[in-house]
């Protein structure tokens, strides 16, 4: 992760991350593409001044596919807390990350790595807990019903 | 319907104040619930001892065929409840089924009040209850349908009905399942599948079996295609006799008809959950950014600290040259000045030989520079 300023070539006075315009080949890197599995992958896409990080997410069955919707939909829609994170996944992805060189010169680099892995295995660890969660609440909920027969 | 406790919380409040006020009220009270059912609370100062209710309330109707009032049986059953306090005013209020008087002085001044109150707060739930007994206990007048009854459809909220098939050992109630949303759909499907687990276990051997299946059931072959799309599945109940002798009757026909309810009060009970721990989720990730933030605010502060302390020692190491060069170039004039007037006596090569041999030596200064970290 190394970045560092770098004004827009073809705009005056302004400053964009180049990994979200990719208008300047020579500016980004190549992407790299680290997958567990065909369901999980992680994509990151790196420019001079900003890179880019997108997370798919494990989805075994429909439970765990909407509450991963639900759960990484309400995070992005809060995504000024977490001040790296975008608004809206990269298509075919869950949830993305963009880090600029401002990022870079606010907060610590190993901080900012730490963080990203963290929030990955939180967002599992929730997620499985959800599930979990979920199906225990339906267990007590069924079994309240059927003791009305008895 | 749509209500898990029998008697309606706010009608009981109602009736309640009333008999316990000491003196007698007016009241006209319309109450709404469920968007379906209606009470008409009216008590006069002029006459004190009577309080009339009247309730409206959807009736159970067989597919097609809506009835417009209760039956002998139904009303036959309603004089048993509230023993002499309730009275059926015949005909009922115009745009109710049922007008009821009550006399609050002929409920008895203790415990028991409060149970009479709730039974006669219950009436709607009674009402209903009653119906889907009857219908249950007349299905053998059914035509029958290649030797199997045919199925039942009861409809209580227009978009809820359900089925009742009748079988030589038991009776099968079926619920077609629909929701608004695709996540409630899956929601309620992983209720389902616990509810047949749950169903299946040996404990609960003595609850009605319980079947969930994406597909119309073969005993709702037949039907209409409107009634047998949806999209949350069917959901079957095997009621045998056990399930339905003496006062457990009571108890699944009122657990059968809140089935709708009941599984639509689960779906958006998780839902709330769900956000809920998504809010505590993301208080705890924020934190952790925020601790990477403050801990680098941390060492920037201390850092600025050094700095200063070295800024502060660098002007004063400036400083001190510059006085010291200033001190220097004053001293010399001065000394010399001081010499000439002290040494009158001129010697030859005396100055040569005092600057090479009578110097004072000079010490290293204690003051020195120190490395910043």
């Amino acid at each position: 992760m190394c970045l560092q300023n770098f004004p827009c070539q073809e705009v005056e006075r302004h400053n964009k991350p180049e990994v979200e315009l990719k208008t300047s080949p020579e500016l980004l890197l190549n992407p790299v593409l680290i997958c567990r599995n065909e369901a999980e992958k992680c994509l990151i896409e790196t420019s001079i001044n900003s890179l880019r990080i997108s997370l798919k997410v494990k989805q075994a069955d429909e439970l765990e596919n909407i509450l991963t919707k639900k759960f990484l939909r309400f995070l992005s829609m809060r995504a000024e807390a977490f001040q790296v994170l975008r608004r809206k996944p990269v298509q075919g992805y869950d949830i993305s990350f963009l880090i600029t060189n401002y990022h870079y010169e606010d907060m610590q680099k190993h901080k900012l790595i730490d963080f990203i892995v963290q929030f990955m295995e939180d967002i599992e660890k929730e997620i499985s807990e959800l599930k979990m969660s979920v199906n225990t609440r339906g267990r007590l909920v069924a079994t309240e019903f059927l003791k009305q027969f008895i | 319907m749509a209500c898990f406790e029998r008697a309606s919380p706010a009608l009981k409040d109602i009736l309640l104040k009333l008999y316990r006020a000491e003196k007698p009220m007016e009241i006209d009270h319309q109450l709404y619930e469920f968007g379906s059912v209606q009470y008409h609370i009216q008590s006069s100062a002029s006459d004190p001892h009577h309080t009339y209710l009247s309730i409206s309330t959807p009736l159970l109707s067989q597919g097609a065929l809506l009835p417009d009032k209760l039956s002998h049986a139904t009303i036959e059953m309603i004089k048993g409840v509230g023993s002499n306090a309730v009275d059926i005013v015949e005909p009922a209020k115009e745009g109710y089924h049922l007008t009821l008087r009550l006399n609050f002085s002929k409920i008895p001044r203790d415990k028991d009040s409060v149970k009479v109150i709730t039974q006669i707060s219950a009436m709607q739930a009674v009402i209903i209850s009653y119906q889907l007994k009857e219908m249950l206990q007349n299905v053998n007048s059914q035509v029958t349908l290649h030797g199997m009854h045919k199925p039942i459809k009861l409809v209580y909220h227009p978009r809820e009905p359900f089925f009742v098939i009748r079988q030589p050992q038991k009776i099968i109630a079926v619920f077609p399942m629909r929701f608004k949303e695709n996540s409630d759909v899956i929601i309620a499907t992983a209720f389902f599948q616990e509810l047949m687990d749950v169903g299946s276990s040996q404990e609960w051997a003595k609850a009605p079996p319980c079947i969930w299946s994406p597909i119309p059931p073969p005993e709702l072959r037949g039907e209409t295609f409107e009634d047998l799309s949806t999209n949350g599945g069917f959901v079957s109940f095997d009621i045998y006799s056990r399930h339905v002798e003496g006062k457990r009757l009571d108890k699944t026909v009122w657990s059968l008809l809140n089935f709708y309810a009941y599984v639509k009060s689960h779906v958006k009970c998780t839902r709330g959950f769900i956000q809920r721990r998504m809010r505590k989720r993301l208080e705890s990730l924020v934190k952790v950014l925020q601790k990477a933030s403050s801990e680098e605010e941390e060492e920037e502060e201390q850092f600025g600290k050094d700095q200063d302390a070295g800024c502060n020692y660098m002007r004063k190491l400036v400083s001190l040259s510059k006085s010291k060069i200033l001190k220097r170039r004053s001293y010399g004039v001065l000394s010399r000045k001081i010499k000439r007037i002290r040494f009158r006596i001129k010697i030859h090569g005396f100055g040569r030989f005092r600057r090479r041999w009578l110097r004072f030596p000079k010490f290293s200064s204690s003051m020195g520079y120190t490395k910043l970290d």
